[in-house]
């Protein structure tokens, strides 16, 4: 049985093509995948997100916890701030990547990927033994609805968004009357948000944001747009880029990852040892010489040997060019500016390496 | 003319259309291309290549993913629509007319072969 969100008759309403994503039945597109690509890079595009896990952490030892099952140091995390996070087996592979947000004195709000709620959750409680610590999956209970491009900002005051937020923070606020979580943060590149809402209050939302969103031509995004906006920022699609047997070094993520965090975490050891000296593999970005895409799974060659594998591929409707993530050997003549070839059909197609992301962020909003 | 209601199609979307002179033409039907979404890669073979029914002869890219076409009938490849080739959004406009893909001459018994083919309207309903 798929699952619906509580917004699926408003995507049938709309006429959404639908296809199961990790057990739901989620809306794909809605009209063009390229037009709504665009429409989120030029002005605001509205996602129904709520199939993603909300994992509430409680407790005396929430911090402790948390800092046993992610490298980065949840004691730094300030109220209502948000911190991108992995989380980590005991070989330092990804069990999935989250957000985690300080919503009070011990209290914090874990956001995972609908594909791997259940995994994140098994671990989360057989790490939880020693701690003082509450564990409660509301995702049942919560829809999130993300607001993203370059007029987010605008729509939201209009909606009546009281608070204004830097990215990566958090803040309990209310739009039309109904109680939302609002997070600065998104899967896009663009400036956005992120709206927590009880399920009961979804569709009400979903209209009025449609609805006051006209006038900041507006238009409803699906997973497919998605994929594509998340690629060009070259972030990571769990499943795809990122799995058990890859390390956040390897994953190039490096950046988030404190080098000076005292408390042991699982996978430690592995993980400071590759922040030295590297992991057995790195994530590049590429660029297509022909018209040919790049595809997950697909073999990459250099010097006429297989040196990888493409991770995620799909034309890139702002560059006009197609564009990959891939896994190479962590061999150092395999750099920005070299070319390389991906096996497609049986025959070896020339891509270029270039620097991720693809495109230029514009995430990040500082008051 | 490709007129629907003179094609045969196939379940995996393809159709063919007849033109007399045992040659055929072959295209994605309405509803594949819909289903796919915004095509933006096509890859077709060369004229004078060779395919059983139901071998791979083409490939159609969406945004989301690649997709592989087959031949309804056995044939020869006598004529590729380069346009679509250089401009593959135009099957999303009409897979008919301007989005065909290749007109072959068939090399197998026609009448055996087509017997799994169904006519447009029957594939229609069996669609819905």
């Amino acid at each position: 049985m798929t699952k619906e969100t509580f917004l699926h008759d408003k995507h049938i309403a709309l006429r959404a093509k639908m296809v199961d994503f990790a057990g739901w039945e989620m809306p794909v597109q809605y009209t063009s995948i390229i037009e709504e690509h665009k429409n989120v890079r030029d002005n605001v595009g509205l996602f129904d997100v709520s199939h993603m896990g909300e994992v509430f952490v409680s407790g005396k030892d929430s911090v402790e916890f948390l800092n046993k099952i992610v490298p980065q140091d949840i004691s730094k995390l300030n109220y209502e701030k948000a911190v991108y996070c992995q989380l980590t087996n005991k070989n330092g592979g990804i069990i999935d990547d989250l957000i985690i947000y300080k919503l009070g004195i011990l209290e914090y709000l874990v956001i995972c990927n609908a594909s791997r709620i259940d995994e994140d959750l098994n671990w989360m409680v057989r790490n939880s033994k020693e701690f003082d610590v509450k564990i409660d999956n509301q995702s049942h209970n919560y829809s999130l609805l993300a607001v993203q491009g370059p007029k987010a900002d605008g729509l939201m005051r209009e909606l009546g968004m009281t608070n204004q937020q830097e990215s990566f923070t958090i803040k309990p606020d209310k739009i039309g009357g109904i109680k939302v979580l609002i997070s600065r943060t998104g899967y896009t590149g663009e400036d956005g948000y992120e709206i927590l809402v009880e399920n009961k209050h979804s569709e009400y939302l979903w209209d009025k944001i449609l609805e006051e969103g006209k006038n900041f031509e507006i238009k409803p995004i699906g997973l497919g747009a998605r994929d594509t906006l998340r690629l060009e920022a070259a972030l990571h699609l769990y499943g795809n880029d990122l799995d058990e047997n890859t390390t956040p070094v390897e994953a190039g993520l490096s950046w988030s990852i404190p080098k000076d965090k005292k408390e042991c975490y699982n996978g430690k050891e592995i993980i400071e040892e590759q922040l030295k000296n590297g992991g057995k593999k790195k994530l590049v970005g590429l660029k297509m010489l022909d018209k040919s895409i790049a595809r997950h799974e697909y073999e990459v060659y250099y010097n006429g040997e297989k040196a990888g594998i493409i991770t995620s591929g799909a034309p890139s409707p702002t560059l006009g060019k197609n564009i990959a993530l891939a896994y190479v050997n962590n061999n150092k003549e395999i750099c920005t500016g070299t070319i390389v070839q991906v096996m497609i059909r049986e025959k070896l197609h020339d891509a270029e390496i270039i620097k991720k992301p693809f495109i230029q962020k514009r995430n990040r909003v500082k008051l | 003319m490709i007129m629907p209601e003179n094609l045969l199609c196939s379940k995996s979307h393809e159709y063919l259309s007849d033109n007399g002179d045992n040659t055929f033409t072959i295209g994605l039907t309405d509803y594949a291309v819909e289903q796919l979404g915004d095509i933006v890669f096509l890859e077709l073979p060369d004229a004078g290549s060779e395919f059983k029914k139901g071998e791979t002869f083409a490939t159609v890219e969406s945004v989301k993913a690649a997709s592989e076409i087959y031949m309804p009938i056995s044939g020869k490849i006598i004529e590729v629509n380069n346009n679509a080739v250089e401009t593959p959004e135009i099957l999303n406009e009409d897979s008919f007319e301007k989005g065909w893909l290749v007109k072959i001459e068939a090399t197998g018994n026609v009448e055996t072969e087509e017997a799994d083919l169904l006519e447009y309207e029957d594939y229609k309903e069996e669609l819905e």
